[in-house]
């Protein structure tokens, strides 16, 4: 294998690796707030860092331009949505969860 | 009466604006994309519709819906898909007043060379504007609010 496929494999488990972490943190977190926290970081990398795979592995220029761009606009548009959920939560007077509120859900 | 005092106290988050307006006008050039490439690439007026309509739910999500509103009056929307309508209904039974069935667009090409490429885009178009604007219609009427109900259909006529 080229160094350039060992790159590729790399950033794919890597991404796979933090797609599923952020999973992990929706499904088990308590409330809105710790899984918009999941969903905003480890998914935007895990979606990111998969893209990036995509575009090297691809390298046709017109695929991997736009694979570039979907790139960019994940990395700028995924972490707003979570803030505006997050805010919109705060908004609603959502109580952030708490380590005494254990009867929640588990 | 829950809807009148969040929309009082709504303040706008500097972080939302400005990805939004970032990212607008590239979503909107996308919209355009989609429509265009309908006839040879998946995509399409449908597809396209709705990501233009987006545009209009993001302006309304970072800057407020009252004043989303004010920017784009109820009449643009209704006169946005009733020209889709116009337009898809003008190329389509225009075949028809020539002779042939409808959307026959090669009928038209004794007026104009590559007259069915044109006619598939200006269908694709017309569609995309009653897409995007029925549902920048609906996200209006949904953010009235229950409360709303009664006067909301005033606002649409």
């Amino acid at each position: 294998m080229t160094p350039l496929e060992w790159g590729i494999v790399a950033l794919a488990l890597v991404g796979a690796f933090f797609a599923g972490v952020a999973s992990i943190g929706i499904v088990r977190l308590p409330d809105v707030y710790t899984r918009a926290h999941a969903a905003s970081k480890s998914d935007t990398l895990g979606a990111v860092l998969g893209i990036a795979a995509a575009a090297l592995a691809i390298q046709t220029d017109l695929a991997t331009i736009k694979a570039v761009f979907l790139l960019t606009f994940m990395f700028l548009t995924n972490p707003t949505a979570a803030h505006a959920i997050a805010r919109a939560a705060q908004d609603q007077g959502i109580e952030p969860w708490t380590a005494g509120d254990e009867e929640g859900k588990s | 009466m829950s809807s009148d005092e969040r929309t009082g106290l709504y303040v706008e988050s500097t972080i939302i604006m400005t990805t939004v307006r970032v990212v607008a006008p590239f979503v909107l050039t996308f919209a355009l994309f989609v429509m265009f490439h309908g006839a040879d690439s998946p995509g399409g007026g449908f597809q396209g519709g709705v990501i233009a309509g987006s545009v209009v739910m993001m302006l309304a999500f970072a800057y407020g819906i009252d004043a989303a509103r004010e920017w784009l009056d109820v009449r643009v929307v209704a006169t946005l898909a009733s020209g889709g309508v116009l337009t898809f209904a003008t190329i389509g039974l225009g075949t028809i007043l020539l002779g042939g069935n409808f959307l026959e667009y090669h009928l038209y090409e004794q007026f104009l060379s590559h007259a069915t490429a044109y006619g598939i885009e200006l269908v694709e178009l017309g569609i995309g504007g009653i897409v995007a604007s029925v549902a920048i219609g609906l996200f209006f009427l949904l953010a009235a609010g229950f409360g709303h109900a009664v006067d909301a259909p005033e606002d649409e006529s």
